[in-house]
């Protein structure tokens, strides 16, 4: 028999390459710090083009600026920044080292309790420039992270949760755009006169109001704090899912069903459709919505704060990057960190009217340029008043085992409102089942 | 004359044609042989067998990704016993998956056979690129549509239905018609793919024996029953076999769809395996239901091939 050589070393090359292929899969960090430059390696949460093209702007921008310093970035996916999370713990426990990630409020906890982050005080004691630029950043928002008196990180940017309203069906149906002070009986008589049946078929296919069945931060807890109530205890070491201010909340968002003035709740794509096709006329979110409605040129929308229940608090989340214990280079890592809250940096975050930020930038002198640079909406400066003039929901309940306390609230949220848990029963299965998730 | 030196080596009168013993490979051949299978071998070890082993020792541990894991025997399988949704959830996964195999497996021979009628070609064409097309979509992609069209008060299922006076159905969030979507959309996506199977089943059934069966004088169910059934029995047990393993382990359809809920009620024992693992980060109990799921269909899959000795004909 001839032996086919050239078939048997193709074989061989391409288990070489295999091979190879796999073991660069393994070592791809370690090449810029063999080199002998300085470098940072940077992970982030890959939800989409803006997420990557943002932070190659600010990866490049700071090379740019420290010639010698050589910055990786790796993104990570995730349905959710819960499911972010676990990524990154993967790559991490896989053997990755990185310097900073992207975090969310939500994660504060979490990266503290894993022992993952070093706070940054003793920075904020001694760097001057720090001390400015704090003094530019709302309280609340260093609040936000700060576990235990270790503060986590200087947050880039945040969303505040503020009701989004179709104008055009608001002037279809004559109805003056809310005010500030509205209440929770001039919201549901708003969301009331919006719902119609514009094709005759006896039944509502426009609805005046909904909120994302699959997070609760842009879904119950405006309720749940405007009716002066949270799902955890201030030291976020409990439980407080059946609390009377719980239930009222979640009581009105279910009559708001039950009474055919909101549909079945859905996920927050989905709501985003239907609210520009104007099938849904109000609903809640914080910024991001924009980068979605006006690079499609849509722009027949405004904003409002949630209306006043018992109380009126913000609900607000924060990104930021956290310098992470096993960075070999925090001092560079905290340049770093510092540089993402640069004017230069937060200026991304204000964006065009055709490719606007996807957050509020964290400075609020620049924040504050929103409006002025004619990105929509017209009540832009709402965002960033929205923490400077009004109390704020801090902490933002948000336990180390974040993903599976927002995945429990989540299902048994669904239960109530499709009707098959009445809202006492399910807060209380809630509470039950949230008891041994939110702890200390 | 003999005719021994017709037949092929090996084959007939051993006394007449026996070569004796077999000759040598020529060496060279068993090198080559593993050159070819190292990229297979080695793909196998990284990517199946390691995390294999890997997830059976972790389900001896607690380990939560960050930390150092902790040795602790057999606690992780203890907690399978004490978990109060476990059982739940292995029933409403059970239910979906064995009303996508009835699907796939009855509905996909219906339709295959009709496939097989007289038709005009372009029409033929047609249907078959309709059922398979889905098969080669994203199924993340194919729920988040269903999705949309599923909305209970927004759908243009329910619209339609409201055309022929049917009152709006929860298809999302009852925990009656949760899993029925989840039933449906999987079992739109792949049905294809039986389809595809069971037409190169019976396209491999000679045309002669249904002929000579017409000649004497058998029906269509008739022929049906005595000789495209048990001719293409093989084909179906393997579909059988196939789309248990592929049902019982559907993620994306219910995830993306109901998120497993109301309740548990369109949940899935790997979408509640993922959360113990990525939102709990309890490595080492998403291990343990791993495992004795795994095992599981493994006894099932065994148990297919022993009952499949009573019906199928090779």
């Amino acid at each position: 028999m001839n032996i086919p050589y050239r078939k048997i070393a193709l074989a061989c090359a391409t288990t070489a390459m295999a091979v190879t292929a796999l073991a660069a899969c393994s070592n791809g960090s370690d090449s810029a710090s063999s080199s002998g430059a300085k470098s940072l390696e940077i992970v982030y949460w890959n939800y989409g083009p803006a997420a990557e093209s943002g932070n190659k702007a600010t990866a490049d921008a700071f090379m740019a600026a420290h010639s010698d310093v050589k910055v990786t970035l790796t993104p990570v996916t995730g349905e959710n920044w819960g499911t972010y999370y676990a990524n990154v713990a993967t790559l991490i426990a896989s053997g990755k080292h990185p310097d900073l990630m992207v975090i969310s409020g939500e994660g504060a906890q979490f990266v503290h309790s894993n022992n993952l982050v070093q706070p940054i005080n003793k920075y904020l004691d001694k760097d001057s420039a720090a001390k400015a630029i704090v003094g530019d950043i709302a309280k609340g928002l260093i609040d936000g992270f700060t576990v235990k008196g270790d503060v986590v990180t200087l947050a880039y940017g945040w969303n505040d949760m503020v009701v989004y309203y179709n104008t055009d069906l608001f002037k279809k149906a004559g109805i003056a755009p809310p005010k500030p002070d509205w209440t929770w009986d001039d919201f549901k008589a708003t969301a009331k006169k919006l719902t119609a049946d514009t094709n005759g078929d006896g039944k509502p296919d426009q609805y005046g109001f909904t909120w994302a069945s699959n997070e609760i931060f842009p879904g119950i807890m405006p309720w749940v704090a405007n009716a002066g109530g949270n799902l955890t205890s201030d030291d976020v070491c409990q439980a407080t899912a059946d609390t009377p201010q719980v239930n009222k909340a979640v009581s009105f968002l279910n009559g708001m069903i039950t009474e055919g003035i909101a549909p079945a709740p859905m996920p927050m794509s989905d709501v985003f459709t239907r609210f520009q096709n104007g099938q849904i006329a109000m609903f809640g979110a914080g910024r991001w919505p924009i980068a979605t409605f006006l690079p499609a040129g849509f722009k027949a929308f405004d904003i409002q704060l949630y209306p006043k229940g018992d109380t009126y608090k913000t609900v607000f989340g924060g990104a930021g990057y956290p310098i992470l214990k096993s960075s070999k280079n925090p001092d560079l890592a905290w340049e770093y960190q510092k540089f993402t809250v640069s004017n230069e940096i937060e200026k991304q975050y204000v964006g065009t009217p055709d490719k606007p930020g996807d957050s509020i930038p964290s400075r609020r002198s620049v924040a504050q340029t929103i409006s002025k640079v004619g990105v929509p909406p017209a009540n832009s400066d709402l965002y960033y008043n929205s923490i400077d003039d009004y109390p704020t929901l801090v902490p933002y309940p948000a336990p180390a085992k974040y993903s599976t306390f927002e995945s429990t609230v989540l299902r048994h949220l669904q239960q109530i409102f499709a009707g098959e848990a009445s809202v006492s029963d399910g807060l209380k299965s809630m509470q039950s089942e949230l008891s041994s998730i939110v702890t200390c | 004359m003999t005719t021994s030196s017709t037949l092929r080596p090996g084959v007939g009168d051993r006394s007449v044609t026996d070569p004796g013993p077999p000759a040598p490979r020529p060496r060279g051949d068993g090198a080559a042989a593993l050159a070819f299978l190292t990229p297979s071998i080695i793909t196998f070890l990284v990517f199946v067998l390691a995390p294999t082993v890997g997830v059976l020792v972790l389900s001896f541990y607690n380990w939560n990704l960050l930390s150092d894991g902790t040795f602790v025997g057999l606690d992780n399988f203890d907690r399978l016993i004490h978990d109060g949704r476990l059982l739940g959830v292995y029933g409403s996964t059970t239910y979906m998956a064995l009303a996508i195999l009835a699907v796939n497996v009855v509905l996909g021979l219906l339709l295959a056979v009709l496939l097989e009628t007289r038709m005009p070609r372009w029409l033929r064409g047609f249907f078959r690129l309709s059922y398979l097309f889905p098969f080669v979509v994203s199924a993340s992609a194919v729920a988040l549509i269903w999705r949309f069209l599923l909305n209970k008060d927004l759908g243009l299922v329910n619209y339609l239905l409201g055309l022929v006076h049917v009152d709006r159905i929860d298809w999302l969030g009852s925990s009656a018609f949760a899993p029925v979507s989840v039933i449906i959309v999987n079992s739109w996506k792949t049905i294809g793919f039986s389809i595809l199977v069971y037409i190169a089943g019976l396209q491999s059934i000679p045309d002669q024996l249904r002929e000579a069966a017409i000649v004497d004088g058998a029906g269509a169910w008739t022929r049906f029953w005595r000789i495209t059934f048990p001719l293409l029995s093989p084909t179906i047990f393997f579909l059988v076999v196939i789309n248990t393993i592929n049902s019982f382990q559907i993620f994306a359809e219910p995830r993306v769809l109901t998120q497993g809920g109301p309740g548990d009620s369109s949940r899935t024992i790997v979408e509640y395996l993922y959360d113990r693992a990525f939102g709990d980060f309890d490595l080492g109990y998403a291990s343990a239901i791993g495992i004795t799921f795994a095992l599981i269909l493994v006894v099932l899959t065994a148990i297919q091939f022993w009952f499949s000795r009573r019906w199928t004909f090779y």
